[in-house]
C-alpha cells in the first residue's frame, strides 16, 4: 500500500479502527471502577448486617446491572463503528 | 418423566445434553473451506423465506421453535401435576416461587397473581432464548436487536397498565407531577430511556458473547471456545434474572403509592 498518499476513504477506515481501541479501554475501565465501588460497599454492608443479606444482594445486583449497561453502550457504539458505520457511504461512495 | 427420581440421573442428563451441544457445535466448523468465515455474517440474521412483502428472518423461525418447545414442555409438565411433586415439577415450582418472592420484594405487594404471568413469562422466555443457541441447528434470537426491543416495549406498555389497574387513572397520572410539575419531562424521558437501556443491556451482553465465541471459532475451533460457551450459560441466565428484576422494579415504581 502507498502510505505516503493514502486516499481519504482508507484513512477514514484506519482512523475508525484505531479509535475503537482507546474507546474500549475508557468504556470498560470507568464502569469497572463503579462496579468495584458498588461491590465493595455491598460486601461491607452484608458483613455488618448479615440478616439483611437478601435485600442487599438484590440492590447490589440492580446497581451492577445499571453500571454494566454503560459498558454495553460502548460495545454497541463500537460494533456500529466497525461493522455498520453509517458515515461510510458518504466517504466511500454509495454502492 | 416420573422415572427420573434420582437427582444424579438428572445431573447426568443435563451434562449429556451440554456435552452433545458442545460437540455438535465443534463439528459445525467447516473443515478446509476455501473462504474465510465472516463474523458479521455469522451473527446477523438471514432471510429464510418471504410471505408477500414480509421477510421472515431466521430470528423469527428460531423464536417460533423456542415457543413450540416451551409450550409443549409446559403442557406436558402441567398435564399431570401432583401434590407430591416429582423432580421436574419440583424444580419448576422452585423457579416460580423465586419469581413470586422477587415480585413480593420489588413490587411491594402481597398478592402476586396479576403480576406473575407477565413477569414469569419474560423470565422463562429470555432464559430459554439465551440458552437455546447452545442447541445444534438453532440460534439464539436475542442477538437480533428486534427481540430485546419487543420485550422492552412489552415492559414499557405494561408499566402504565399495572399502574392504572392498581391505583386508578388519576392517581397514576398524578405521580408524574408528584413533587412539582417540573418533574414531568424528566419522568417521561426516564421512561423512554430505560426502555432503550433494557434493550441494549440484553442485546449487547448476548451479542458480545456470541461475537467472542465466533472469533474464537475462527481463530482456534477445537476446544478453545468451550469455556466461553460454558460462561455464556451463566451470562444468559444472569441477564434473564436482571431483566426480570428491572421489570419488577419498574412495575413497582408505578404500582406503589407515594411513600
Amino acid at each position: 500500500m502507498d502510505w505516503n498518499n493514502l486516499p481519504w476513504d482508507k484513512i477514514f477506515i484506519i482512523v475508525t479502527v484505531l479509535i475503537t481501541g482507546p474507546g474500549v479501554i475508557v468504556g470498560i475501565v470507568v464502569p469497572a471502577i463503579g462496579q468495584m465501588i458498588v461491590a465493595s460497599a455491598g460486601l461491607k454492608a452484608i458483613a455488618r448486617q448479615p440478616e439483611a443479606g437478601d435485600r442487599i444482594n438484590t440492590i447490589v445486583l440492580l446497581s451492577l446491572a445499571m453500571l454494566e449497561s454503560l459498558a454495553i453502550y460502548v460495545l454497541a457504539v463500537i460494533l456500529i463503528l466497525i461493522f455498520a458505520n453509517p458515515m461510510l457511504k458518504y466517504i466511500v461512495g454509495v454502492e | 418423566m416420573q422415572r427420573i427420581s434420582n437427582p444424579r440421573t438428572l445431573v447426568l442428563l443435563i451434562a449429556l445434553v451440554i456435552g452433545l451441544a458442545v460437540v455438535s457445535n465443534l463439528l459445525k466448523v467447516p473443515a478446509g473451506e476455501a473462504e474465510e468465515p465472516d463474523v458479521a455474517e455469522e451473527i446477523t440474521p438471514h432471510v429464510v423465506f418471504t410471505v408477500g412483502p414480509l421477510e421472515v428472518t431466521s430470528t423469527v423461525v428460531n423464536t417460533w421453535a423456542m415457543m413450540l418447545l416451551l409450550g409443549v414442555g409446559a403442557y406436558l409438565i402441567g398435564r399431570n401435576l401432583k401434590p407430591r411433586p416429582g423432580l421436574v415439577q419440583n424444580m419448576l415450582e422452585w423457579i416460580v416461587e423465586a419469581i413470586e418472592k422477587l415480585i413480593r420484594e420489588m413490587v411491594g405487594v402481597e398478592d402476586t397473581a396479576i403480576f406473575l404471568p407477565i413477569v414469569g413469562t419474560l423470565a422463562f422466555f429470555i432464559g430459554t432464548a439465551n440458552l437455546i443457541g447452545l442447541l445444534p441447528g438453532l440460534k439464539s434470537p436475542t442477538p437480533d436487536i428486534n427481540t430485546p426491543l419487543a420485550m422492552a416495549l412489552v415492559v414499557f406498555f405494561s408499566v402504565p397498565y399495572f399502574g392504572v389497574r392498581t391505583r386508578g387513572v388519576w392517581s397514576y397520572l398524578k405521580h408524574y407531577v408528584e413533587p412539582i410539575f417540573l418533574m414531568l419531562p424528566v419522568e417521561i424521558a426516564s421512561e423512554i430511556a430505560r426502555t432503550f437501556s433494557l434493550t441494549f443491556r440484553l442485546f449487547g451482553n448476548i451479542m458480545g458473547e456470541e461475537i467472542i465465541i465466533s472469533i474464537l471459532f475462527i481463530v482456534m475451533p477445537l476446544f478453545v471456545p468451550v469455556p466461553m460457551m460454558l460462561f455464556s450459560i451463566f451470562t444468559g441466565l444472569l441477564q434473564a434474572y436482571i431483566f426480570t428484576l428491572l421489570t419488577c422494579v419498574y412495575i413497582g415504581g408505578a404500582v406503589q403509592a407515594h411513600k
